[in-house]
């Protein structure tokens, strides 16, 4: 009797011992973390981006997703995915020049690949065979990544419309990016489908309209985490872009 | 007599062990086996969606440390000031917080695969567990961060980070807004609404 209520006491004491202590152990991994609030952060465009996040949260909820939503009823998942693949395709330009900016030259050159195999095999980039086949994966840069790969700071935070949470940094980025997206270039020309500008435009809303319609659940279980959904979105925002310019 | 109660005490301390620590050698081979049982969970359609994050929470409780996690995400500062009790029902909220949002990760899991990819010491109490998410070809990153206890070999996880962005830090970052404008009432009501859906609603 006496054995057995030894042995229990020496292991609950052992158990007690073990016990994490938090409190102690805690002090330096707050360290880790950083204050990022408004105050703390520099977000001179506070105001303005709350009430942009506002308007964008409201085109989403209320015109986007039952647009998309519509979309995918009509529309099989398959064909919405090719639709995806052929406009990833198009994009080819803007992975290529800043891989090569940023001095990636097997990410280039497998861009390259990629672009050739899936636009003649993959019947203008409707399939991925490149991934599918030949286990070639994207790289995606812009040129945002690109500048902060040289060093570039992420200036203030800027919540554009529709486009959604930017920087100084990346909307200098977009500017860049704009020349190399074959989209910019739809215009009237007897040889286009499209004639005129409203329907280039029409193009890339049918872009944001797919592509949303693949997305809608994984957004809107990401927004079920927000508490506040502007230093939410922004923190996800920032911390995304660092790790990618980090890769 | 000695040699029984000697056995007795040694076969105690095997159980405390295995009970609760989980060494540094041990980190990866018990992720790995727990993540393919977790993964076997999720693929199980027989078992409802309370039923499988259930079982799932159930393995993985014992590496969380909840208390550090719901600390972290307000700030010592602010922690120190609440009383006891405060600080219970906060982490307790935050737990149920954090588990909700997991189960709701749930309906768009699919067919992916995990795999470890590898296990880093950053310095002697840090531990980076990486792992990777495969997706149509995808691949997303998810680190465990791991923290050494102020008990020699023992590591916790107080952090998730997924795809670059840690899971601590955005609530932090939220918690922080929120206190500069509200009393720390305020946040527990925030934190108890079922569906945080009245964001845009904020008060500004």
């Amino acid at each position: 009797m006496r054995l057995l209520f030894l042995t229990c006491f020496f292991s609950l004491s052992l158990l007690w011992a073990a016990n994490p202590t938090p409190q102690q152990a805690s002090e330096d991994v707050e360290t880790e973390f950083a204050d990022k609030t408004s105050e703390a952060l520099f977000d001179p465009l506070e105001g303005y981006n709350r009430f942009m996040t506002d308007v964008n949260d409201h085109f989403y909820e209320y015109l986007l997703r039952p647009t998309a939503q519509g979309y995918a009823y009509l529309v099989p998942e398959s064909a919405r995915k090719g639709l995806s693949n052929a406009f990833e395709n198009l994009f080819f330009p803007i992975r290529f020049v800043n891989n090569l900016l940023q001095f990636k030259w097997l990410n280039a050159f497998e861009e390259s690949e990629r672009f050739v195999l899936n636009s003649t095999m993959g019947i203008l980039g409707f399939r991925d065979v490149a991934a599918e086949e030949l286990h070639i994966y994207a790289h995606d840069e812009d040129f945002g990544q690109t500048l902060g790969a040289y060093g570039v700071g992420s200036g203030f935070h800027i919540v554009l419309p529709i486009i959604g949470p930017s920087n100084a940094r990346d909307l200098v980025g977009l500017a860049g990016d704009y020349w190399l997206n074959p989209l910019t270039y739809i215009e009237a020309r007897d040889a286009n489908m499209v004639d005129n500008t409203a329907e280039s435009l029409g193009v890339t809303a049918f872009y944001m309209i797919n592509r949303t319609s693949l997305h809608v659940n994984e957004y809107d279980s990401l927004k079920k985490d927000a508490i506040e959904l502007y230093p939410f979105l922004r923190d996800i925002y920032e911390s995304r872009r660092n790790k990618l310019i980090s890769e | 007599m000695l040699q029984k109660l000697l056995s007795g005490i040694w076969v105690m301390l095997v159980c405390a062990h295995s009970l609760l620590a989980l060494p540094e050698s041990d980190i990866t081979p018990f992720m790995r086996s727990n993540i393919d049982l977790a993964t076997s969970i999720l693929r199980n359609t027989h078992l409802s969606k309370p039923e499988r994050s259930g079982k799932i929470f159930a393995i993985f409780d014992s590496v969380f440390d909840y208390t550090l996690m719901a600390k972290l995400s307000i700030g010592a500062k602010q922690w120190e000031s609440l009383s006891s009790e405060k600080q219970h029902e906060f982490t307790k909220l935050f737990e149920m917080r954090l588990k909700n949002s997991y189960m709701e990760k749930l309906d768009l899991y699919t067919d992916e695969k995990i795999v470890i990819k590898n296990l880093e010491k950053i310095k002697d109490t840090r531990i980076h567990l990486t792992t990777h998410l495969m997706k149509n070809g995808e691949v997303y990153e998810i680190i465990y961060k791991f923290y050494k206890t102020a008990n020699a070999g023992e590591w916790m996880i107080y952090d998730v980070d997924i795809l670059g962005v840690s899971i601590i830090q955005t609530y932090r970052t939220q918690f922080a807004e929120i206190l500069a404008k509200e009393p720390f009432d305020q946040l527990l009501a925030r934190l108890k609404e079922p569906e945080p859906a009245d964001t845009k609603k904020a008060p500004q």
